[in-house]
């Protein structure tokens, strides 16, 4: 797992971020994972293909979803409804899509596959056994995780 | 008579928001599709002023769409609505017939913009 992987991810998470949440976040400590690993009550998964591979997965609590869908869409949600699991899907997309062109800028032309929401409690994820970089992003709506797993593709 | 567009995305909330953004200026939204083969399909039985156009979406991507609604009416305008901004997809879109490309997220005033110069 490459760091050069990991600045498109964290400069697009805060543009991304600043613009669909009209505030600049902070990220927390950097951290490394022998493999994806999230334990969030509400992930979601995007993945990258083409000439780096892997995956990105936004973990967060189920109140962080609820007040970044609320935010997204505008008014405060009653249930997490397809709307508001919708928003936050296409913030991640954003990020992902976003970090995708920073990478394409270094030399890396990738695609991404349309994001998948795991949302409940318990819900451990262990994919592939690339090492992932874990960034913690700070919003007034709560904790972002970004869990980075990415290769080069042979 | 109100300018008829077609909106294509597979994330509801991007729907809604690009109808909300349409509807409040005066537009009238025809047609919500979910991906790229709705869209070509909806824009044959609508034939919509103008589309937008995602990318990444399940079972036909944006710039196939494109390419497919081109075969259909050469002169239909398309503006890509993606959040993937690289270079090398805004050049396959240009060169599959789009006529603007939007990088989302976006302000409601860069979508009507571009809807604008195309239909007026």
């Amino acid at each position: 797992m490459k760091v050069e992987y990991i600045n498109p991810f964290v400069s697009a998470s805060f543009s991304v971020l600043e613009s669909c949440l009209g505030q600049q976040p902070t990220k927390g400590q950097l951290s490394m994972r022998p493999a994806v690993f999230t334990s969030h009550q509400c992930n979601i998964i995007t993945g990258v293909t083409g000439m780096i591979e892997g995956q990105v997965i936004y973990g967060m609590s189920l109140i962080t979803a609820d007040k970044i869908a609320s935010k997204m869409i505008g008014e405060p949600i009653r249930t997490f409804d397809q709307l508001a699991a919708s928003a936050i899907a296409e913030l991640a997309n954003m990020i992902t899509g976003n970090a995708m062109s920073h990478l394409s800028s270094a030399g890396f032309v990738c695609d991404i596959t349309p994001p998948t929401i795991i949302r409940g409690t318990n819900v451990k994820l262990s994919t592939l056994s690339i090492p992932a970089l874990v960034i913690p992003v700070n919003t007034e709506q709560g904790e972002i995780e970004l869990t980075v797993s990415l290769r080069e593709r042979k | 008579m109100a300018k008829r567009v077609l909106i294509t995305d597979d994330a509801l909330f991007m729907r809604v928001t690009l109808k909300n953004i349409l509807t409040k200026n005066g537009y009238e939204v025809v047609g919500e599709a979910c991906n790229g083969r709705e869209s070509v399909e909806m824009y044959k039985s609508l034939m919509p002023d103008v589309v937008t156009m995602d990318i990444t979406m399940p079972e036909m991507d944006g710039i196939s769409a494109v390419r497919e609604i081109k075969k259909v009416d050469a002169n239909a305008k398309v503006i890509m609505c993606t959040a993937m901004g690289q270079k090398n997809m805004v050049m396959e879109a240009v060169q599959a017939g789009a006529k603007d490309f939007i990088i989302k997220p976006f302000q409601p005033e860069k979508v009507l913009e571009s809807v604008q110069k195309l239909i007026g």
